[in-house]
């Protein structure tokens, strides 16, 4: 049943070369999902969302500095090793400087014929933040139009918010099943649906999630579900960690707060006869990254939500080493969940995952909820 | 070669104890816990939850084999064979890998549960000093695991950095908590608690001309401060308690206790045990819940 997906993320490069030839069309890679994919859909541009390779690497020494984020500097090798030979552009908003950095440098050493760094306000709570993003986002909707020399009109902007939309709500009607007591998806299925969805033609995404939607209901999966679990943190595609606490500690996570899961796709824009201001609507109003939650913390609120909608009991806080807005979030959070008796666990995340060490950390948490059995 | 390069002076002493006063484990419920540690491997056997043998040793290149020497030695005189033991649980870094454990738990919860058979329901805090790693663990009155940190990315304060440190100032490791006490003034911290780096800057503080008792003062400083941080992110709550190795070096035990202003609890058990202590009573529970409490020699 996910097999595509899996397929699709997994060989998200041969799947672009394919929609290359068949469409003749421009592919761009974008670093942030504050990028506003509704335009690039406007415009026919494929919009394709770059991550890391979990391999060491050693390229990006004399390019990045050393302390910043493993992610961001596993994106910029991705870049010099020409993985992503096949991009036409390459475009970030404004979320943290260490994948800005990532960005720069990909372009100064892999130029292509476009590039655009897009500053999306830091603070989304400002009254400023909408006609400020919007004019932005018409600078941006100006670029695009010049780079593909085609003009974007109101109806090329309906088609690329139908699309975004159309995808956002359909994976948050397959997550919601896993509100359930026995989820019909696995955290690990799930994720390979985010994934792919930011990997991939979302027009050709959303037909299989419409197929997927009518057959999971009646699925059951043959294990049982364990502690439901929560994991946040900023972006995660560790697939070798998620296998492990679902196969080999046997929980489950039922849900998430990842810019690769709920963050990137929960919220969908609010119809607006002005459509730029529509998008830009959206993107202050989604669930914040960490960048862009204050002076007012709603990120906290909304965790506590899903907590409490998801069922969850347990949460695994992870963080990319050195990731510096997400430091300043982690306290706060672990806070909040203490305070309501939820039992979280932190770990530290790097290119590759230390599985030995993790384990025994999941296993031990795990151990807490479960040890009753033992006494 | 001289004498003084072939000793090894980290070597710690393996042994395995029998508890006199119980006399016959047949007709009692014999229940074992075997931890497998990185570094070092116990065997501790109960019979009816009393201490009954116990053995110490080093663990061997391979995990399995190093679970059933520990076993078969903590077996040793007792008249028990592998079959006479209706549940036993394997835990430490090899846990999943004791051929005849019935079920793995790990070190952290078996550490804490051991700890409180050691030191007594009043244990809040544990600090357990392994070989290749150090964990700050809450618990509550019945050793049940409520919170916990783990350092196992470098060997800092672990025993393996002190066993580098016994053999770097050839003097043996049993001695060097001692040795470290008996400086007049109690000299800075050396600068890293990383092995190698530490190393590096014991050679130059020697080459200095600093004495061995001072160089070992400022490591074992280094390694108490390194981990009171661990503690202290955990939170620390009265009554204080340490397991593992490093236990028994009084020269870290005394300057945590000076760092913390709190003394730790003195143990009547051999620390290292702990960890396998706990696996033998959590086997205990497990074997009365799972009806296989079959009474041994019967």
């Amino acid at each position: 049943m996910f097999t595509q997906f899996k397929e699709w993320y997994e060989k998200r490069h041969d799947y672009a070369m394919e929609w290359k030839e068949k469409t003749g069309g421009k592919i761009i890679g974008y670093f942030c999902t504050y990028v506003p994919e509704e335009i690039l859909y406007a415009a026919d541009v494929l919009p394709v969302r770059v991550l890391g390779g979990h391999e060491p690497q050693d390229v990006t020494e004399p390019h990045i500095f050393g302390m910043y984020c493993p992610f961001s500097r596993d994106v910029l090798a991705q870049g010099l090793k020409n993985k992503f030979f096949y991009l036409d552009g390459i475009t970030i908003a404004q979320s943290c400087l260490h994948i800005r950095q990532a960005y720069t440098s990909w372009d100064l050493h892999r130029p292509t014929e476009f590039s655009y760094y897009l500053p999306m306000p830091h603070n989304v709570q400002s009254d400023h933040s909408r006609t400020f993003l919007r004019s932005e986002l018409q600078q941006f909707q100006e670029a695009v139009e010049k780079w593909t020399g085609k003009k974007i009109t109101d109806v090329d902007l309906d088609r690329g918010i139908d699309i975004v939309n159309t995808n956002r709500r359909l994976l948050k009607q397959i997550f919601e099943l896993r509100r359930q007591e026995n989820p019909p998806l696995t955290g690990q299925e799930a994720m390979y649906l985010v994934l792919s969805s930011q990997m991939t033609d979302k027009r050709e995404h959303n037909k299989a999630l419409l197929e997927l939607l009518e057959q999971l209901p009646q699925r059951k999966l043959n294990r049982p579900t364990g502690e439901r679990l929560m994991i946040l943190g900023s972006e995660n595609d560790d697939i070798p960690f998620t296998e492990m606490v679902e196969q080999v500690c046997e929980a489950t996570f039922v849900i998430d707060d990842h810019c690769t899961g709920t963050r990137y796709f929960w919220n969908e824009s609010v119809k607006d006869e002005d459509r730029l201001l529509e998008i830009a609507n959206r993107y202050v109003d989604r669930v914040p990254c960490p960048t862009k939650d204050w002076p007012q913390r709603k990120r906290l609120e909304h965790i506590q939500n899903l907590i409490k909608d998801y069922d969850v009991q347990g949460v695994i806080v992870i963080q990319q080493k050195f990731c510096d807005p997400h430091e300043l979030d982690i306290p706060a959070i672990q806070k909040s969940l203490k305070e309501r008796g939820i039992p979280t666990l932190f770990l530290e995340f790097d290119v590759t995952a230390p599985l030995g060490p993790f384990r025994i950390r999941v296993e031990a948490f795990l151990e807490m909820m479960r040890q009753e059995d033992l006494f | 070669m001289s004498e003084n390069e072939t000793k090894e002076y980290w070597r710690w002493k393996e042994y395995n104890w029998k508890n006199p006063d119980i006399p016959d484990w047949r007709g009692s419920m014999v229940t074992a816990g075997v931890d497998v540690g990185s570094t070092s491997s116990q065997a501790v056997i109960m019979v009816d939850g009393q201490l009954y043998a116990f053995s110490n040793m080093r663990t061997g290149s391979d995990s399995p084999s190093s679970a059933i020497d520990a076993i078969n030695w903590a077996m040793e005189g007792t008249g028990l064979a592998l079959e006479d033991i209706s549940f036993t649980v394997g835990t430490g870094y090899g846990r999943v890998n004791v051929p005849f454990a019935n079920k793995a738990v790990t070190e952290i919860a078996c550490h804490a549960r051991g700890a409180n058979f050691m030191y007594g329901p009043t244990v809040r805090t544990l600090l357990d000093m392994g070989g290749q790693d150090c964990k700050a663990i809450h618990c509550d009155e019945r050793g049940k695991v409520t919170s916990f940190l783990m350092n196992d990315k470098c060997a800092a304060g672990t025993g393996r950095g002190m066993e580098v440190f016994a053999n770097l100032l050839a003097v043996p490791i049993e001695e060097v908590g001692d040795m470290s006490l008996s400086v007049e003034e109690e000299p800075a911290p050396v600068s890293s608690t990383c092995v190698v780096f530490a190393k590096t800057e014991a050679t130059g503080l020697l080459r200095a001309g600093w004495s061995k008792e001072k160089v070992l003062a400022a490591y074992c400083s280094a390694m108490a401060s390194r981990v009171v941080s661990l503690l202290e992110r955990n939170g620390m709550e009265k009554d204080f308690a340490i397991t593992g190795g490093i236990a028994k070096n009084s020269g870290v035990v005394k300057r945590i206790e000076r760092i913390l202003g709190i003394e730790a609890l003195k143990p009547n058990y051999d620390t290292q045990i702990a960890g396998a202590l706990g696996g033998a009573l959590f086997a205990k529970a497990l074997a009365e819940k799972s009806n296989k409490g079959k009474i041994a020699g019967r």
